[in-house]
């Protein structure tokens, strides 16, 4: 068994590649990929391209970033349901946090549908999601 | 269990703070956690001979410069050979020390545990000498607390605690039934001023002022117009900052015995169950104000103490963001679902309430001491069934409670306890 699971994520996502793993048990999908399925525990999993598409159902931002990200800009974090099923939060590049006001008039929207972009935040590579407009 | 476990001794410190809090200035962290171990022992009414072994939480090393607590704490506490260890489910860390030591005692391997915890968040000591202590900023604190959460992969995905505590759960509640944001900020004015009005009544909570009188402090007279003022900002919205925790340094104890009939000083308490659970981030799905390891926690405990939701006269959950005073409650079953939230705005939830909840102040207004609060929260329980919890206590003495608590990544354990009169 090749245990090296988040090393393969993240060098698929410097590619522009989005890994999660399908179980061939119960069928369902796991993002980001884990040894295991998340659902059932199996260990027959197979590694999948997932679309990148899904609805984003919430998202606000926070007043105290966590340390790692003190030097980035404030960031909308949401959480999304992926097309495949998993839910996942994460940052949103184009919702509007300009007030308080933008927070609950864009959730007010909500859901919508998104589409995942890697994005360089902090120094790795991550899934971030844009709503579709 | 082969041998039933009760509560015979409980102690807490004040919560605070080591830098300005004359009850714990000065204080290293083997002297608050034994301030504690000490009032537990002396409560039981039993003598550190007659104590098996010890457990001891506490999260941050960074702060107590401890590992392996129980070696280094042994002597400190008058437990030398004793048998004793560190453990951790970080902000749960001492209910889940409930249902450890009842294990020890239902395995018949041991007749008395004292459970310790305590935690440092004030403050970390300069040129690794706990005598001289400076100050921390939040970011740093929450750096460190941060490896409670997912380091492989949620924390680089721009993770956010504010949004993934308080605002997405707020926004599921308001969503799942239907309530406006008015209605919401309201509800949650009401909560906080439960919280502020039980802390201000606790002479070992950190938070002393009550809602009006820090409104009163910022120069209101209308507290509802102060909670909506620039004084109370968005943490996230729409999550308020006042609907947060605050950190505090502190320590809790408890003894645990097999043999409550020889350590009767005090009404015992019995453990008639617990649960718990374990779940990797995210911890909940589409619908935000359930983690399905709470589902599971509750019912699991109530079937091992054979309790039904209705036979619960007091309950205590984990409100480091207090939405979950009202996420938490329903899935406990102390509330129907949906329902809560009126109770808080009827004052049901007090102390002089028919559905009393977290009435020595949460992790608000007692403070957050990370492994030492859900033990200060065992402690004001224990008090309300011994009919000692001062100005807080309840007309009738809770015969059920039930103390529900998360702990950071996610954790959560439910212990169920019975009055032993």
């Amino acid at each position: 068994m090749e245990f090296r699971t988040a090393k393969k994520f993240y060098d698929n996502l410097a590619k522009g590649k989005i890994y999660g793993i399908r179980c061939r048990k119960c069928k369902k999908y796991t993002f980001p990929p884990l040894l295991r399925c998340r659902e059932c525990s199996s260990e027959s999993v197979e590694w999948v391209v997932m679309k990148g598409t899904g609805k984003l159902h919430y998202y606000s931002s926070t007043m105290l970033p966590a340390i790692k990200f003190v030097g980035e800009p404030p960031s909308a974090y949401g959480l999304v349901e992926m097309s495949e099923g998993p839910v996942f939060l994460t940052k949103i590049n184009n919702a509007d946090i300009s007030s308080p006001d933008s927070i609950a008039k864009g959730n007010k929207a909500l859901p919508l549908p998104v589409k995942a972009r890697v994005r360089k935040i902090a120094g790795m590579d991550i899934v971030t999601f844009d709503i579709k407009k | 269990m082969v041998q039933k476990a009760s509560i015979v001794g409980v102690g807490c410190t004040k919560f605070g703070s080591v830098l300005t809090d004359p009850e714990l200035k000065g204080l290293t962290f083997q002297e608050m956690v034994a301030e504690a171990a000490f009032e537990a022992m002396d409560d039981a009414g039993i003598t550190p001979d007659e104590i098996d072994a010890f457990y001891v939480g506490n999260m941050l090393a960074h702060t107590s410069q401890v590992y392996s607590h129980a070696t280094l704490l042994s002597d400190w506490l008058g437990l030398r050979f004793k048998g004793g260890f560190h453990f951790d489910t970080a902000c749960s860390t001492t209910n889940t020390g409930i249902g450890i030591a009842s294990n020890s005692i239902g395995s018949g391997k041991y007749k008395n545990v004292l459970v310790v915890g305590g935690e440092i968040l004030s403050s970390v000591p300069e040129n690794y000498n706990q005598l001289t202590r400076k100050g921390i900023d939040a970011q740093t604190l929450w750096g460190w607390t941060d490896f409670g959460v997912d380091h492989v992969y949620a924390y680089h995905h721009s993770y956010d605690v504010a949004s993934a505590y308080g605002a997405i759960p707020t926004m599921g509640y308001m969503k799942k039934y239907g309530l406006s944001f008015e209605q919401m900020d309201e509800t949650m004015y009401y909560v906080n001023k439960a919280v502020r009005m039980h802390a201000s009544l606790n002479p070992k909570a950190m938070i002393r002022q009550d809602l009006e009188a820090l409104a009163r402090s910022k120069g209101y007279k209308d507290s509802y117009e102060f909670w909506k003022s620039k004084h109370n900002p968005f943490f996230a919205w729409p999550t308020r900052l006042l609907s947060a925790l605050n950190t505090a340094d502190g320590a809790s104890a408890y003894v645990i015995s097999g043999e409550p009939k020889k350590y009767d000083k005090k009404t015992p308490v019995e453990v008639k169950g617990f649960h718990w659970t374990t779940s990797n981030y995210p911890w909940y799905g589409t619908d935000s104000t359930t983690m399905p390891q709470d589902v599971i926690a509750f019912r699991e405990a109530y079937k091992m103490a054979g309790i039904q939701p209705k036979d619960i006269d007091y309950l205590y959950v984990h409100d480091c963001m207090q939405i979950h005073q009202l996420e938490v409650s329903e899935i406990a079953g102390y509330f129907p679902k949906g329902q809560s939230w009126k109770a808080f705005i009827e004052g049901r939830t007090t102390y002089k309430g028919d559905k009393p909840l977290n009435t020595s102040g949460g992790r608000h207004g007692v403070g957050h001491a990370f492994e030492a609060s859900a033990g200060s929260e065992t402690y004001h329980i224990v008090k309300q069934m011994r009919g000692e919890a001062g100005k807080v206590q309840f007309s009738t003495k809770p015969k059920i409670a039930v103390q529900h608590n998360h702990g950071y990544g996610m954790h959560t354990a439910v212990t169920v306890l019975e009055r032993g009169d």
